[in-house]
């Protein structure tokens, strides 16, 4: 499947780029596409193009904090889970996501 | 990745002696504060604390990463440690830590560069590969390559 998201944590600096990190690995260790914007103390990088986004089956934002630019996921079904889930368990999230779409 | 930005040899320490989360920090602290990177060695501990009340920085693999974004930081820099002794940090996986990389953060740090390296290294630690290496070496100059081989 194709997953898009977010990362952010409350600080910027830490959490958010290990969150992207481990659910990018686990993400293409399964097989599947993922592309994942941060947005941290220096501001957003990697940023989601419209058509990863118009391709995605899932969005994983993963934040714990408000995260910008929600609106651009309207009509996407979205997975809103904190930073610490997506560093713990990246594998589980997303082998979850796929039984749960079905693909 | 070039690191010698952000780190310098003196605030690596391979033998640490704390025994708990607190003086884990106190003990990374004290290496910044022989370097001039922070200026007030209480109030900078007080905003490191600060941000372990709001979450646990024990990211899982042996691995703590408590930061500080502090006013008291002169030069946004990282002290890295590795203790003799397991710690209790809470981590995401439950298990004790070995490995420490204390993060700290000017207030206004409009050098994006340093924070660009800083969170490159924190990717990095979203690799189990470099976790168990970082816990494996046996040199500060060893923990600079496997960062900067990246």
């Amino acid at each position: 499947m194709k997953i898009v998201g977010i990362a952010a944590c409350t600080s910027g600096i830490a959490h958010t780029y290990i969150a992207k990190e481990k659910l990018t690995k686990a993400a293409k260790e399964l097989g599947h596409e993922i592309h994942i914007e941060t947005q941290g103390t220096i501001g957003t990088e990697d940023e989601l193009t419209e058509i990863d986004i118009k391709n995605a089956d899932i969005v994983i934002v993963a934040a714990d904090i408000n995260v910008g630019g929600k609106e651009r996921f309207a009509g996407k079904k979205i997975l809103n889970i904190p930073t610490n889930i997506a560093i713990k368990s990246p594998k589980s999230i997303i082998k979850k996501i796929q039984a749960d779409l079905g693909l | 990745m070039d690191l010698s930005k952000v780190i310098r040899s003196e605030t690596i320490k391979l033998d640490m002696e704390a025994a708990t989360r607190e003086e884990a920090v106190e003990e990374l602290t004290d290496l910044l504060l022989h370097v001039n990177a922070i200026s007030n060695r209480e109030n900078f501990l007080k905003d490191v604390f600060y941000r372990e009340s709001l979450g646990t920085t024990g990211i899982g693999n042996g691995i703590a990463i408590p930061h500080g974004k502090s006013k008291f930081v002169n030069k946004t820099s990282l002290a890295i440690g590795r203790t003799k002794a397991d710690i209790d940090w809470k981590s995401l996986d439950e298990k004790p830590v070995r490995f420490i990389i204390l993060f700290a953060v000017t207030d206004e740090d409009k050098n994006s560069t340093h924070i660009k390296i800083l969170a490159k290294v924190a990717s990095n630690l979203g690799d189990d590969d470099v976790c168990a290496k970082l816990l494996k070496a046996k040199s500060p100059e060893e923990i600079l390559a496997i960062f900067s081989d990246r």
